[in-house]
């Protein structure tokens, strides 16, 4: 299982794929104040991705994968609330 | 190679050619719509050819020359020098690419940074209305660019780099998981990324609505690597992804010189005025071909069917006849073949002429010269052979016009001649020869000089000079050791090695003269033959020898009683006719033994040699012949005495014989 609830961390792990999507906008979806935890995470397919973007929920951990590490990660972190119409939501 | 790259590549040639016409003609009048729309299609079709293969700089540099030429068509910008120049010097490139490509199969390693480069100083010439360029970078598609590099971590990093940046805009299609992609996975494969930014495509529904399945991404990121190694990676996408090569410029550098470091520099060899060429030949004279196969076949059948009859034991008498007009057929058509082998060979003057105005503009442009050249007589024919093989040697002859023959403008007017010096490169046909004449109307060659020169150089005496009149003199300037380059620019004729052009001309089989008065200008002619024709020869036994002897100089054959030949000196002589005339045996010409016991008359080969007649001692006469003459190649081309070689039906060697240089 790549989507994990454990108290309020939402744990992605493994390789995540398209059909992890899903599950994680339900987690996010129920309760805006879970957080996504990346540490076991080694790959995140883009439709796991833009959930983290179009939702932002806060993000911990450094994930194991250097990709994720380097660039995904602080592409998330780095990205211009004003763009995004999350505070509408 | 495989066949696609092999018509691309001869494809590319011709284009390149047409680009480079079209340019020329159009530097010379920029308001010319055909030219125009010439290049235009060239350089367009030649970037969709490029594109089936990965030759991305080569592809990238054509690009921003057809945008340029688009914008020129469409009036957007102006014709001048500078664009026609930048035009060309993309197109040059281009040659030497094609040349690479067509000895490795590959772009040099360099080509990356030479294909930005020439597009950026394309593109340049566009400035003044970017955004209406066709197909230029629209300027806010890469807005984004300098805000990410700016704020990215590694910018530190980045103002270190002396290399290109490939900037990435892809934006996904909302249906695209369901097709498999993840645009992450594909991010990741990026090689040398150096900056990533994430952001929606369009606004985020409400939360609540969020389809996790529609994907609303815009990806955007610079990456260090070459261009065509980005495009790999994206090469299934390639409607949802713009890729930009973008000069990365750090602080207080010029943007040509960005680009000029890095990159393994092995330079592209010379493209080579007369490498082996593909030969595009008219589809009717292989349909004449195919013809004359077809009728050799029917005359094989006859031959086959004749076989038969004798077989069949037809009357001998019935048989010879038939044998008889069955290699009169042969022979006819073994004729005819000949003839359209020849014409297969056979190519215009064009083909090499073509390439000269762009040779001589350079030239001129190097020397500050003006001229005025035009070329006559493109469309005379000759063996491809001797074609090609005037490459170099009218290339000097031009160059030579430009360089020594062209004075300075304010002279030429002074002279009340156009600023312009003329120069004009004419072929012409003169029955089974070819003449190519390079004449200009500069200042000359002045003899006198020509005789100090020679005296100086020790090319000719002092006495000899005295008696030369000036034709002769000048001629001199074919003459070895008479120039060498490093003092031929102080000398009011011309120079650097005629004597290469003479001999190359010579070697082709022809000969080379020139023509000139001094303050009026000069004329180089060279005359050649049109084709290697077929030589009718005589061959002559010699112990177990067979040679040839051009049958041209044979006036007769005739058998001499060994008592009539008259000792005269060293030399002997016999009477044909009540004239005495001198006999040369050929054992001795070849310094070979002579047959140990003296024959009782001789066999004789009456010859002209110069204005004179010989008689040439054989051992004996053997058949008359047609054979194709090969000059003598390689390490025996010097040999003295030979004209060249055939090959025998048995598939022996026959020497053809220059007699008179035999004699000396």
């Amino acid at each position: 299982m790549s989507v994990r609830l454990e108290g309020d961390i939402v744990l992605l792990e493994g390789p995540c794929r398209v059909e992890d999507a899903e599950p994680l906008l339900r987690l996010l979806q129920a309760d805006r104040g879970r957080t996504v935890d990346l540490t076991g995470a080694e790959h995140l397919h883009a439709a796991v991705v833009q959930v983290l973007m179009a939702l932002r929920p806060a993000i911990r951990g450094t994930a194991g994968d250097a990709f994720l590490r380097d660039w995904i990660a602080p592409a998330l972190a780095g990205e211009n609330p004003s763009e995004s119409g999350l505070q509408d939501a | 190679m495989d066949d696609l790259l092999q018509h691309f590549i001869v494809e590319a040639h011709e284009l390149i050619q047409q680009a480079t016409d079209d340019l020329l003609a159009l530097e010379r009048d920029p308001k010319a719509a055909a030219p125009m729309d010439s290049a235009f299609r060239a350089v367009h079709t030649l970037k969709g050819s490029v594109g089936l293969f990965d030759f991305a700089p080569m592809g990238i540099a054509l690009h921003a020359a057809e945008d340029l030429l688009g914008a020129l068509k469409e009036k957007r910008a102006s014709i001048d020098a500078h664009v026609i120049d930048s035009l060309l010097a993309c197109i040059d490139q281009t040659e030497r690419w094609v040349a690479a490509i067509e000895q490795t199969g590959q772009l040099p390693p360099d080509s990356a940074e030479e294909g930005y480069r020439l597009a950026r100083s394309l593109r340049s010439q566009l400035d003044e209305d970017p955004a209406q360029a066709a197909d230029a970078v629209p300027q806010a598609d890469l807005d984004w660019v300098e805000p990410l590099l700016a704020q990215n971590r590694n910018a530190s990093n980045l103002k270190a780099r002396n290399a290109p940046l490939v900037a990435i805009r892809y934006t996904p299609r909302a249906d695209c998981f369901f097709t498999g992609d993840d645009p992450i996975a594909l991010l990741r494969s990026v090689p040398d990324l150096v900056a990533i930014q994430l952001s929606n495509r369009d606004p985020w529904p409400p939360a609540a609505e969020i389809d996790p399945f529609s994907c609303n991404m815009r990806i955007e990121a610079l990456s260090g690597a070459e261009l065509d190694r980005v495009k790999a990676v994206f090469r299934f996408v390639p409607d949802q992804v713009t890729l930009h090569a973008i000069a990365h410029t750090a602080e207080g550098q010029a943007p040509g010189a960005v680009l000029g470091g890095g990159g393994a520099g092995i330079a592209v060899g010379a493209t080579g005025g007369a490498g082996a060429r593909t030969l595009r030949v008219d589809a009717a004279r292989i349909d004449r071909l195919a013809d004359l196969i077809g009728e050799m076949v029917i005359a094989k059948n006859a031959l086959a069917h004749l076989a038969e009859q004798f077989d069949e034991g037809l009357d001998r008498k019935h048989v010879a006849q038939g044998l008889v007009s069955s290699q009169a057929a042969i022979e006819r058509l073994v004729a005819e073949l000949h003839g359209a082998v020849m014409d297969v060979r056979m190519m215009p003057m064009r083909d090499i002429f073509r390439r000269f105005p762009r040779a001589v503009r350079e030239a001129a442009g190097q020397l500050s010269k003006a001229i005025d050249f035009s070329v006559e007589g493109e469309e005379v024919e000759a063996d491809k052979a001797v074609v090609e093989g005037l490459f170099e040697p009218l290339l000097h002859l031009l160059r030579n016009a430009v360089g020594h023959g062209a004075e300075p403008e304010h002279l030429r007017l002074e002279a009340g001649k156009p600023a312009k010096t003329r120069i004009v490169l004419r072929a012409r046909r003169d029955g089974d020869r070819v003449t190519v004449e390079v004449e200009d109307d500069g200042r000359g060659i002045d003899p006198a000089t020509i005789r100090r020169v020679a005296r100086e150089r020790g090319v000719a005496s002092a006495e000899a000079l005295d008696r030369m009149s000036d034709a002769e003199a000048i001629d001199l300037i074919f003459a070895p050791g008479f120039s060498t380059a490093s003092e031929v620019t102080g000398l009011s004729g011309r120079g650097v090695g005629m004597d290469a052009v003479r001999s190359a001309v010579e070697r082709l089989g022809g000969h080379a003269s020139v023509r000139s008065l001094q303050g009026r200008g000069t004329a180089i002619r060279l005359s050649l033959p049109l084709t290697v024709v077929m030589t009718k020869v005589m061959a002559v036994r010699l112990g177990r020898e067979l040679y040839g002897i051009p049958l041209d100089g044979v006036l007769e054959t005739a058998l001499v009683p060994a008592h009539r030949v008259l000792p005269v000196r060293d030399a002997e002589a016999f009477v044909l006719r009540d004239r005495t005339l001198p006999l040369v045996r050929l054992a001795d010409l070849l310094e070979m033994p002579r047959p140990p016991e003296p024959p009782q008359s001789l066999k004789v080969v009456v010859m002209a040699v110069g204005d004179e007649l010989v008689g040439i001692a054989v051992d004996g006469f053997a058949e008359r012949m047609d054979v194709l003459m090969r000059p003598m190649g390689g390490i025996l081309a010097g040999m003295p005495g030979i004209m060249g070689t055939t090959l025998l039906g048995d598939g022996s060697v026959l020497m053809i014989l220059d007699i008179p240089e035999l004699i000396g």
